[in-house]
Parts: C-alpha cells; structure tokens; sequence
C-alpha cells in the first residue's frame, strides 16, 4: 500500500517479500488440490473507500462479491439471522423480542453514527499530547473541536463505546442473549478480551466501520479470496512503476546514523535512501535493526507492545454442504455467514479457558463457504469452508505441538458437528492453523492477526509507542507502516496510505 | 408546592456525603434537616481519603479529626507460612519485598513515585465538580485548560502514564513491573475493589489509582478516619433516625408515617437509582433510561468479627495472586458467589472490619469459609451480603458505591452523562452521595462539591 502511494508519487520503489507471494496474512492458497482458500484474513471490509479511488483497485481486478447474511444456531434448536433485506432482519428481530425489534433501529443509527465520527480520527495523523509543537497542538484543538461538535449525547455514547464491555454496552440497548453475544462477538475478534471485559466496545466500533462501496456494515469477499485484494495492489503499485520482488526476506535494516538500505538473508545488499517496514512493531524494531541503535526507553516501549495473538484459522474441503440443525438443508443461509455464538456465557466461557491457558473446549466460531459465493474456489460440486476460531492463545500451557494443534482443531470440528450432525462425514481435508503457525508462516509477532492488540492504551498516539506513532521512528529514514501503527488492523491499509504521505512530506 | 418550611434543605441520608453536604449548607445559615434510615448511628470509622479543603473549611482538626494510618498497610500470608508486610516507608518495603523478589524491591520506589504522580492528579479532579467538556463557559474552559497546564507540568511520562495506564487492566500494569504473585495480588486487590471485574479487565488500573488518591506515595490502602463522628457531633444540625426519606415536589415524605416535611432544597445521598426510583413519572425517559443503566452491581460482602483480644495484624490480605482474583471474579461473572474469595480483614479497637469480594448469589457455606480464613469463630463474625445491604439500606443491587467506579462511570458521566454536576432534571433536587464525581471511597468530597453547587444556584436565583 504504502509502496503505490509512494511510487504513485514518482518514487523508485522496491517492496521485498519473504514469502512467495504478496500478501501477508491476505493471500489466496491452493491448500488442497482444487481447493482454495483465504488462508488467513478472509472477509473484506475495513479496506478505506478513498484507497479503493486512489489506486483505483477496481480496474486492478478487486471485485467484491457482498456476505449475505449472518446466522447464530442456538443450543436450543433455534436460531437468530441477520439477512441482507433489513426488512426481514427486523421481523426475525421481532420474532425473538419486539422490545429489541424496536431498539435495533435506534442502536443502528447510533453506531452508524459513530463510525462515521471516528472516522475522522482514522485518516489523520495522531497528534503527541506530550509535545508543545504547534503541529501537535493545531491536532489536539482540532480533535477537541471535533469530539465536542458531536454534542452532548453522542459524546456520552462515544465515551461508553471506548470505555464499555460490549456486552455492558449491548445490556443497555437489548435483552435477547443470543443477539447480544453474535454482537459482542465482533468486539473480541483479534483481541484477548472476552465479551465482558472493559474496551471490548471499541472494537465493536471498529468492526463497525468496514465500508463497502459507501454502504456501513457491509461485509464481503474479494473475488479469488483475500489475494486477490493484495494482488490489485500490487498490481496498481506496478502500474505506477514499484518493482516488487518475492522470496526475498530481509534480515536487516543497514543504518549508520541513518537508514540506507537492507541486507536480505541470502547476503544481497540493496540500498536506498528511505526504508519502510511494514512488519509489525517487534520485528520492525528489534529484529531488523539492533536494539542498541534505538533508545532504550523506546526498546523498553516496544518489548512492552502486547500481542497475544488469540485467534486460529481451520480451512476445510468440503465433498459437500453441511445442514444445520437450526436451519435445515443447503440454501441460502450458505450464502453468508454462520456464527457459533450461543450465548454471551458461551463465548465469555470460550474466553475463560484462554485466560488460563488452553484453547477453547468450545470456541467462538465465524465461518463462511467462499466457494458458495465464488465458486472458483473449489472443484464442482465441492466447496471451501473456512472457520475463524477463538480462542487459541499463543501462550499455550506446555507450548503448541503436533498434537495439540490437532486436538485443538478436534475440538472446532466436533463443537460444529454438535450444530451440524453428519458435518464432519463430509470433510475431505483439514488444514488447522494455530497463532503459532500464523507467527511462523506471515510473520506476524504471536500470530496477532492486527499486528498488536487493540487495546485502548495501544491506540492511537500511543501506537506503537508514544512519541512515535507519526510513522517515522527514532532512526532516521527508516519508516512504519503496518498495522502496528495507527490506525491499526484489519485490512485497512490506512496505515499504509498515512505513513506514504508522511513520507513524501519528509521531502523524500 | 412550598408552603412555610421549617428548613431551608433536607439531606436524605446521615453517610459522610449527606453529613458534610449539611455542614456546608448550615454554614452557611440554612436551617438544615437530615433524615436517616438507620436506627442510630455507629461507631466504625469511614473509609476513604478526606480531601484538604474539606479538613481546612470545616475547620475539623480543631475539632478532633482523627486519621488513622496502619502501618504496616498491609500483611499478607504466604504459601509457605510467612508473611509479607508493606509499610508507609518506601524503603522498608523495598526490605521487606527483597527478600522474595530482589528485581521487585529494585522496582518499587520508582513505582511507588510513578503512581503517586497519576494519583496526585486524580486527587486534583476530585476537590472540583467534573470538568464540563461540553461548556461553552469561558471560566469553565479556562479551568480545564488549566488543568492540561497542570498535568503538563508533571511532565510528560506523567501524561503519557495516564493515557496508558488508566484504561489498563490492574493486571497487566502489575506485570509490567513485578514478577512476585504475593505482592501483585495484595496491590491487584484494591484495583477490583467494589468492581464486578476481575484483575484482568481494563479500568481496573484506574480503580486501583482511584483508592490511591490522597495517600502517601507506596500506600495502596485508602486510609480510615473518624469523620462522621465528630460531624455527628456538631451542634444546631437535627438528625431524624430510623425514618426513610423520599423526595417528593418541593420536600420529602417520610415512610412509613406518610408525614410530609418541605423545604426549597434536597440533597439526596442516597445511591441514584434509589433517589430516582419514585420520580420516574416525572422525568424525561431519555434519563430515567441512562438512571437504570447505572451498573452498581454489589458484590462485597461486609462483616465484623468481635474478637476477645487485639488481633495480631493491623489489615490482612488474603489475595495470593492475580489469578486468585481472577478465579473468583470468574465465579461472579457466572452468577456464583467465589468458591475462595478475596478476603481482607481490616484490625479496629475491638475487633475484625471484613471485606468479601465476590458475593455474587447466597451460599450457605460463605460464613464458614470467612471465618475459616480469618481464623475466626463463626459464633462471632456477622456477615452482611448485598442482597442483605439491599434489605437494610436501600443501596441498589447492595453496592457499597452507588455505582461501580469504572471508566464509563466517572467525571462527567457520573452518575449520568450530563447530569454530573450534583443538579438533577427536577429543580430542587440535589445529589451528593457516593454515586457522584469523585464516587466511593473518598470521604465528603461529594458532599462539599454538591452543597458548593446548591449555594451557587441559591445566590443565582
């Protein structure tokens, strides 16, 4: 991202991959013969409308095929679905509480409201309440302007958004469990927190801010998977004329009191006059340089960045679709997404075993059949399941193995077949990956797929580190421009974009 | 309606709050009546820091103000049969934390001075009503921006520690900067104080520096004095014991007789939810909405212990680790009352002050497990759970703070956003309990800011 902003500006630009192929944590794999998959990330939506224009990804072959609907199976038999048709969202509402039918609306409007006032916030460059610039200062009166020009009552509810647990938050608004915990199940996603601990709310806001072509709350697929989302990049950065090379890791970042190149492992040296990395926080600072060239409170800042990765990915083929027991049959419902989130206790007990150390016995679950919706995907008449799964702590008591990555995606599977019986009849292949394997194959420091958690003290000018969440670091020339800056994960590539202009304004 | 009143302003409730909100407002010539719904008064000690400005305005060291400072603050037991001791000075805690942890010991004087930094600034908030982010007043923008003044004059770790540390989790601020479970759970306990939260939740770095306010820098328990005493004591303020009071248009009725007292002003100390519960009819729903979504959900259970001699321990903490925290929050959080709870017990002149966290549902077997814990004979230890507060004060869900201190809960959003500032929508009708800016645990600092207010809308009108 940053790499066709930058070259979009006239730069020469190199972007070096360690893996195959670029992407990262967005990458399409043929896993199975046939079958492919979004290994990792795997829904699109948070990706900024003014990129899409930008670079004009479009014509680059991003093409997003919208996520229908979202079903939760209760344990009781029953289920609660979301649909595309508000209409009928509403009526199923209805049919489980015309209390919260009546509320839904309300609430709708409330955090379509602030999503689009924090918004702002996203695309801007955090101003450092520690430093007397006029710069800095200009940015905090303007953030101050612009939160007191919500008005009272909105301010009251952004305070609460960035403060609450989801499920205090949706206790205010609604009294069906089951909708709750679907809710408050967005607000845990990538994080270390179960749906009752405090700042859960804010990633519900976070979630909530996925735009898709100018429509709120939209989910999707990229067509040919996630890849194909970072394969239009690069493709929009060879258009404006980077190079990018694969199989090309980097080992480290030359400084001599400034940045001036890198040394790649196979020992090639390559240099240029700014570096940018977009590895998370750790490896950007004390893998690709030596901690001695940095100052020791900003390596102490640094070591002290949280990642806690807490998420793992199951992809399975499929000989067939699975029917569930709430909604018998292969229809729609296949079309969008099903969540296994019972109830707030079910996913708050999935959390409680994490917090001590073992993955979930019953896990929260998001899963979609990409090949439903792009049927490219798989071989005819078969299809692609992929099961988002939490939790998974990186921290596993005795560490992962072998064994206990199977055991783990055990306990995905006979969970499923407790909502879908004969599910597991229908499984060809099975590909199970842990936080340790996200750490091993992307990179990403503890398998956190946002790069660092989104915790409220690791927000904002406190991202990574404070004094240095301006993308620039303590190095000079060297950049950062991944998820662990702010604005932060998902696939947003608002850091991207922000960190190239801050570039180019450096007079690069 | 106001007929000829006999009192300028009636005070619900005789709890610190209520008491120096009513010293205030007699000070300054209101005929003041307080009604309380207890029987008499009693004789423990109020738990929480008494701000400067009310010690100096109530002229109370004159008056025989007492504060008592434990020292050491705290003993804990240890698995293998010794005892951790924290003292007032810094650096015999540091001697007394060596001897389990060396790099710990090396850690806290510059722990200590970091927190005492953040909780001076707290301390600072908590003398004034909230600043009003949303006025347009030019004084009250002035004072918050001499606020950012003050806090920028503290440096900037200062300002970067309160962005991060204050939404942190208890839990991860300890593990940041020691590696001993004994010391981290004893200090973790304060920060789920009163909290349906576990150490790991975030806010609860907050809670933690919030009972901090006010103390002397590497002390981490709020400090006890004998206030409501000697407010008790002053003359020309009468105190109606053993009636209830609901606010009504333009007085109080008391129950059960009925009878109706009147006067111009009310101050409620009673806990939000409670004040509002009889006037719902006669407010906007927007509020009543924001007025039942208070979380105060209690689950502390207090108790005493009359014991035949002193006991050998001034407080006693039995919290060995943060996962022993977390483990019986966990319980809390699925509706059971902690299998093994956090217990404190806090020495007075003749016995046992209990603190039980969590009690979240009746369990026959609680009194047993305290007074196990306590060493103690069941025969002797009285135990009074939320649901029992509840019964006996009308404190909603039996939450000892009118309202958990957690971050969507204070400054300006406490008790409900907009309505911070101890003025409610009915005219007349004031607040000033623990429900209020600055909240529980500091002593009349709610009292004073709500009759500062009532005196200024008097002079106003």
């Amino acid at each position: 991202m940053t790499a066709a902003y930058l070259a979009r500006a006239g730069k020469k630009v190199l972007v070096l991959e360690r893996r195959p192929r670029v992407g990262g944590a967005a990458v399409t794999e043929e896993i199975f013969p046939g079958f492919k998959f979004s290994m990792f990330s795997y829904v699109v939506s948070l990706l900024r409308p003014e990129i899409i224009r930008d670079l004009d990804l479009a014509r680059h072959g991003l093409h997003i095929l919208p996520l229908e609907s979202t079903i939760t199976p209760m344990e009781n038999g029953d289920y609660l679905a979301a649909w595309g048709d508000h209409d009928e969202t509403r009526r199923e509402l209805y049919r489980h509480s015309p209390r919260d039918a009546e509320a839904y609306d309300e609430y709708g409007r409330l955090m379509h409201f602030m999503a689009q006032a924090v918004k702002p916030i996203l695309s801007m460059v955090p101003p450092d309440p520690t430093s007397l610039a006029p710069s800095d200062l200009a940015g905090l009166l303007r953030l101050g302007k612009h939160f007191r020009g919500l008005g009272a009552e909105r301010l009251h509810a952004l305070v609460k958004l960035m403060t609450m647990s989801s499920a205090d938050f949706l206790d205010e608004w609604f009294e069906t469990d089951v909708l709750k915990a679907t809710k408050s199940a967005s607000g845990i996603i990538g994080t270390f927190l179960g749906p009752r601990s405090p700042g859960t709310a804010y990633v519900l806001l976070h979630h909530y801010m996925g735009e898709l072509d100018g429509v709120f709350r939209a989910w999707g697929f990229a067509k040919g998977g996630t890849g194909a989302v970072s394969e239009s990049i690069a493709a929009a950065a060879r258009s404006f004329g980077a190079e990018i090379r694969c199989d090309a890791a980097v080992a480290k970042v030359h400084v001599n009191g400034r940045a001036t190149g890198v040394v790649l492992e196979n020992g090639d040296e390559i240099a240029a006059r700014v570096v940018v990395s977009s590895l998370d926080p750790r490896r950007t600072f004390l893998e690709l340089l030596d901690p001695t060239q940095l100052p020791s409170d900003f390596v102490a800042d640094i070591k002290r960045f949280k990642f806690r990765g807490s998420s793992g990915k199951v992809n399975l083929a499929l000989d067939s679709l699975p029917s569930f027991t709430c909604m018998p049959g292969i229809g729609r419902q296949h079309r969008g997404a099903f969540s296994i989130s019972p109830s707030v206790d079910y996913i708050e007990r999935a959390y409680d075993d994490a917090k001590y150390g073992a993955f979930s016995r019953r896990p929260y679950m998001d899963i979609v059949f990409p090949s439903m919706i792009d049927p490219g995907m798989a071989p005819p008449g078969k299809h692609v399941m992929s099961v988002f799964v939490q939790y998974a702590p990186y921290h596993l008591n005795g560490g992962w193995s072998d064994a206990k990555r199977e055991a783990f995606g055990d306990a995905v599977v006979n969970t499923l077949e407790e909502f879908a019986p004969g599910f597991k009849s229908k499984i060809l292949h099975r590909q199970v990956l842990t936080p340790a394997d996200i750490e091993r194959i992307t990179g990403l420091s503890e398998g956190n797929i946002f790069a660092g958690e989104l915790a409220l003290h690791q927000l904002f000018f406190l991202r990574p580190a404070p004094g240095w969440a301006k993308f620039a670091t303590p190095v000079r020339n060297y950049y950062q421009c991944g998820s662990g800056t702010h604005p932060g994960g998902g696939i947003m590539g608002a850091s991207g974009r922000l960190a190239a202009l801050r570039i180019l304004k450096d007079g690069l | 309606m106001i007929t000829a009143a006999r009192w300028d302003a009636i005070v619900i409730g005789a709890g610190v709050n209520g008491l120096v909100a009513a010293q205030y407002l007699a000070r300054a010539g209101r005929r003041v009546l307080i009604v309380e719904r207890r029987q008499e008064p009693d004789d423990a000690l109020d738990i929480g820091w008494v701000p400067t400005p009310v010690i100096r305005e109530l002229e109370l060291e004159r008056r025989g103000l007492r504060i008592e400072h434990a020292d050491p603050w705290i003993t804990a037991p240890l698995d293998n049969g010794g005892t951790l001791e924290l003292w007032r000075d810094v650096g015999r805690t540091a001697d007394a934390i060596r001897r389990w942890s060396p790099a710990d010991a090396a850690a806290w004087p510059e722990f200590c001075a970091r927190m005492h930094k953040l909780a001076t600034v707290l301390a600072r908030l908590y003398t004034a009503p909230p600043p009003d982010i949303e006025s347009h007043n030019p004084l009250e923008l002035a004072r918050i921006a001499g606020l950012g003044l003050y806090v920028r004059r503290l440096g900037k770790q200062t300002i970067i520690d309160l962005a991060r540390v204050l939404p942190m989790s208890i839990a991860e601020l300890l593990d940041d900067w020691f590696e001993s479970d004994a010391l981290k759970g004893v200090l973790g306990a304060v920060g789920v104080w009163h909290l349906r939260q576990g150490p790991r939740s975030g806010g609860t770095a907050f809670n933690f520096l919030h009972h901090h306010a006010g103390n002397a820098a590497g002390v981490f328990r709020p400090m006890r004095s004998n206030l409501s005493t000697i407010l008790l004591s002053t003359p020309g303020i009468e105190i109606r014991w053993g009636e209830r009071a609901r606010p009504i248009a333009g007085g109080v009725v008391l129950e059960p007789s009925g009878e109706e007292l009147h006067a111009r002003v009310v101050v409620s100390s009673a806990d939000p939810r409670a004040t509002f519960a009889s006037l719902k009819a006669d407010l906007d729903p927007e509020f009543v909405r924001a007025v039942d979504n208070i979380k105060c959900r209690g689950v502390v259970a207090r108790g005493m212990v009359a014991l035949d001699g002193p006991a050998s321990f001034t407080t006693l903490a039995i919290a060995p680790s943060l996962d022993h925290l977390e483990r019986a929050y966990d319980d809390a959080k699925h509706g059971r009352t902690s299998a093994r709870p956090y217990i404190e017990a806090h020495a007075t002149s003749n016995g046992l002050d209990v603190h039980v966290q969590y009690v979240a549902a009746p369990d026959a077997g609680l009194k047993d497990k305290v007074a196990a814990a306590l060493n103690a004979d069941p025969s002797q230890l009285t135990l009074e759970t939320p649901h029992d507060l509840e019964c006996a004060y009308g404190l909603t869900e039996g939450h000892l703070y009118h309202g958990e201190l957690t971050l969507d809960q204070i400054l300006f959003m406490r008790p409900v956003g907009g309505w911070s500032r101890y003025r409610t929508p009915l005219p007349g009708l004031y607040l000033c309990g623990a429900g209020t800016h600055p909240g529980g645990g500091i002593a009349g600092a709610a009292g004073r800011n709500a009759a500062r207010a009532i005196l200024k809308d008097a002079k106003r009108s």
